[in-house]
């Protein structure tokens, strides 16, 4: 079906087009790959990402400061209501010591273990007070589950007191007490709310913090009902956000002195946002009664106002266009959308169009043909020759290109580089198929006119449309930020067969493009058999 | 003597008067069988025909008993062809493409083609898209003849060649004409036709008009004079003798007569009578024959013109 001097002779007409198209795609496909990923085009992408990511966190920072001042002035007042139960604590400490030395007569000295005393002796001794009508009035409007929760966390500070051999103050058993019945609360709410563990416990323990402090600022004045708790509030949060910051540096390549400013920082945008929400708070309760509704829709208007971060005072189309611009792969862009879809395919194209019209029309018009046929060759064997010839010649120029471009790729910095190898194989793979159906359709109008002027019209006029097409289509298509993306030009990506090659879907990894590309062979596949039996059956002017 | 190709109703219609209709002829082996006729005339569309380039629209046409367009590839086994375009592939030079000619021939021994390039005084190593149309002919003329097939196909071989080379051409046509080889070619040069072919069919207008045979006309029984009289009674005079004037120029006082060879005697024993500037024989070719004929269709059809003018007017009248 191959006529080797055919093919030999196609070979020698075309290989300097073959190699002038191939080695100046390749070039630019090199320049593409490496040069722009080392001028690193991404960089300007990140930068705009990082503002992004720098104002969640500061909005974080900021909702977290106004959270803990709240918190803060919270666990004042609920510290205040277990202060005045302090009087209570000796007896209690007694039942529980009564409790302890009974269990180590029994069992032996020190059979009381830690273990021993949270499972069995303060469970025990918890639920013996609660039913005790004596213990149940010093408690009175706080709900049992509370009371239980407090007389066990209670107990076991008291009892690790005991243990450790730490001799805290019963002020201090307290006031530890507390912070860790808001850290519990404070845990559970936040795993109730979504939040992973990790999350949780990193608020948890804030909360924590936060109550410590607030119980011991309450002990200090306690006899003062007077004292304006905002100032120390506000100094507690901010010392305590600043060491929070320190602390989530401390495992990263940053210096000593880099991890302070970090800290002071933080602790600049906490004393801020506390700041900004006193004055929006006091500003919308200006002249309003304080009912709690009034004070809870102040407090979250000012929360509101007082987290705001930079991508909260830009416009909002500003910033989601912004946004986008910050998430776009502006490598997917270029080397997907703009190299194998328009710059890459161009010159090939050249190629196709004026090889497939060379390989028949033109020989046909010229007259030239006839020194073929008129040796014993058939005409299915003319046809088939020139085919195989056309589809060796695209691909070995694929095949170069795929070479060149996963050695650009290794350079660039193999599967760490923004388009790995699995993708860049399947990039040119999809470009050849491509090619592949432009080709079958330029050789079949190669096979149905005579003249070079009609195949060439024909093939070459709907190919380049075709491309024209796509680089207007480019503008509508969603590759292309929303900021500079018309829409309406997207009507162009649907009458171009380029369309077909779906780079979007081999970048982000779904096979969608699959079928495309089996339609893009069904395509090259009818140009050819058309062209073949036409080419049979027709007359020619030799 | 077997028929090499048979022609038989052959038409294709390109509408508007063009193309070719009814051809009928056929050549015999060992035959040299000649076209002449005008541009545009359908010379080329018949060889393309033999060719298997296009498929009639109706009639038939065989080659060696096969059917030129289904069995085209076979016939092209003992078919060699020079194209009346000349347009090589898009190679370098002569010998590449020689080369290449004669592997698609599957052709090993190239002695005939070094032959052919001496006796053309071909440079085959010249740059194919440079060569001048001459070399290009020639090069063509190689590439076709090589493989020393029984059949040749040549349409207009001699244009673009000068006048010394033509004369080459033609004694290398001849040779292969002794070798036994059936050859058909078209021309618009008389002379060629005549010095190398044993027929030549006239093709008018997509019609073959007339196939005449060489030896008929060289050795025929009639002859040609051309007489020219002093003054212009001897002119009016000669007239009513009744020989068979072909042309007339009053002017001059010329005819052209035709008579037969045995009548010579008596046509000079006429002439006694007559003063005489000149007499001179005109020796009949093929060039003459074929104007003979056009004139007569061209009367002919002047004269079904008339009677269909005639005719009209008529119809007008009623």
């Amino acid at each position: 079906m191959i006529n080797k001097a055919l093919f030999k002779q196609s070979c020698k007409a075309n290989w300097v087009k073959w190699l002038a198209v191939t080695l100046s795609t390749c070039i630019m496909l090199m320049i593409v790959i490496i040069v722009l990923g080392n001028l690193g085009i991404n960089d300007i992408r990140d930068s705009l990402k990082d503002v992004f990511v720098q104002a969640d966190q500061e909005s974080y920072l900021k909702e977290n400061s106004v959270d803990g001042y709240e918190l803060y002035l919270t666990s004042v007042d609920g510290y205040s209501v277990l202060y005045a139960k302090a009087v209570y604590m000796p007896s209690l400490q007694q039942s529980f010591n009564d409790a302890v030395t009974e269990f180590e007569e029994y069992y032996g000295e020190g059979s009381a273990t830690k273990e021993i005393r949270d499972n069995q002796i303060i469970p025990q001794l918890v639920s013996v007070i609660i039913s005790n009508p004596m213990f149940a009035g010093a408690f009175v409007g706080m709900d049992d589950a509370t009371v239980t929760m407090f007389l066990t966390t209670y107990l076991t500070v008291y009892s690790d007191n005991q243990l450790n051999g730490t001799s805290k103050t019963n002020d201090e058993i307290l006031q530890e007490t507390y912070a860790k019945m808001v850290y519990q609360n404070a845990y559970q709410q936040e795993i109730v709310s979504g939040k992973t563990e990790e999350e949780a416990f990193t608020s948890a323990i804030f909360a924590k913090s936060v109550a410590l402090d607030a119980a011991k600022e309450y002990t200090k004045n306690s006899i003062n009902p007077e004292f304006d708790y905002s100032q120390v509030a506000t100094n507690c949060v901010n010392l305590l956000i600043q060491e929070q910051a320190e602390q989530s540096f401390a495992g990263s390549d940053l210096s000593e002195d880099e991890i302070k400013q970090q800290g002071v920082a933080a602790k600049v945008i906490s004393n801020t946002a506390i700041t900004t929400y006193l004055l929006w708070y006091n500003q919308l309760m200006e002249g309003q009664e304080e009912t709690p509704e009034i004070v809870l829709q102040a407090k979250t208007e000012a929360k509101n106002q007082a987290t705001k971060s930079i991508s909260d005072q830009i416009p909002e189309k500003v910033a989601v266009a912004l946004q986008e611009l910050g998430n776009m792969d502006i490598y997917g862009l270029i080397i997907g959308s703009i190299f194998y879809k328009i710059a890459g395919l161009l010159l090939p194209m050249v190629f196709v169009i004026m090889t497939a019209n060379g390989l028949l029309a033109g020989q046909v018009d010229s007259g030239s043909m006839a020194y073929v046929l008129s040796t014993p060759t058939k005409r299915r064997t003319v046809t088939v020759t020139q085919l195989a010839y056309l589809a060796f010649a695209l691909f070995s120029m694929f095949a170069m290109l795929t070479i060149f471009s996963v050695i650009a790729v290794a350079i660039a910095g193999g599967n760490s580089f923004a388009i790995n190898f699995g993708e860049i194989l399947l990039l040119n793979l999809g470009a050849y198929v491509t090619m592949f159906a432009i080709a079958g359709f330029c050789f079949m109008c190669s096979a149905l006119f005579n003249t070079t002027k009609h195949s060439l019209s024909i093939g070459g006029g709907l190919t380049i449309f075709s491309l024209v097409c796509t680089i207007l289509g480019l503008f509508g298509s969603a590759v292309v930020p929303s900021a500079m993306r018309i829409s309406a030009m997207n009507f162009f990506n649907y009458l171009s067969i380029i369309t077909l090659f779906d780079t979007v879907s081999i970048l982000d990894g779904t096979l969608s493009f699959l079928w495309k590309l089996a339609i893009l062979a069904g395509i090259g596949l009818i140009g050819i058999i058309v062209g073949v039996f036409r080419f049979d059956k027709k007359d020619l002017p030799l | 003597m077997e028929n090499i190709i048979e022609v038989k109703n052959l038409t294709k219609d390109y509408g508007q008067n063009r193309g070719i209709f009814d051809i009928t002829f056929s050549v015999k082996k060992g035959e040299v069988f000649g076209f002449v006729g005008t541009n545009g005339s359908g010379k080329t569309t018949i060889i393309r025909h033999l060719m298997g380039f296009l498929k009639a629209q109706k009639g038939q046409v065989n080659v060696l008993g096969l059917d030129a367009w289904k069995d085209s590839c076979e016939i092209k086994k003992s078919v060699e062809y020079i194209p009346g375009e000349i347009a090589f592939p898009d190679l370098n030079n002569g010998i590449t493409f020689l080369k290449n000619q004669a592997d698609l021939l599957k052709l090993e021994n190239m002695n005939y083609a070094d032959y052919l390039i001496q006796k053309l005084q071909l440079d085959p190593s010249a740059n194919l898209k440079r060569m001048s149309k001459g070399m290009k002919q020639k090069t063509a003329i190689v590439a076709a003849l090589m493989a020393d097939k029984d059949v040749i196909i040549l349409d207009e071989p001699t244009t673009g060649l000068d006048p010394l080379m033509r004369e080459t051409f033609l004694e290398i046509i001849l040779e292969e004409k002794k070798k036994g080889k059936t050859i058909i070619m078209s021309s618009q040069m008389f002379d060629e036709l005549e010095t190398t072919c044993d027929r030549v069919a006239l093709i008018l207008d997509g019609h073959i008009i007339d196939i005449a045979s060489i030896d008929d006309i060289k050795n025929s029984k009639k002859i040609f004079y051309k007489i020219e009289f002093k003054n212009e009674k001897d002119f009016k005079d000669f007239k009513k003798l009744k020989y068979k004037i072909i042309r007339t120029q009053e002017k001059y006082f010329q005819y052209t007569i035709s008579i037969s060879k045995d009548k010579v005697s008596k046509l000079f024993n006429d002439l006694k009578n007559f003063k005489l500037k000149f007499i001179s024989e005109v020796k009949q070719n093929l060039e003459k024959h074929f104007k003979e004929v056009l004139l007569k269709v061209y009367e002919n059809e002047n004269k079904s013109n008339q009677k269909s003018s005639k005719k009209e007017v008529k119809k007008n009248d009623k």
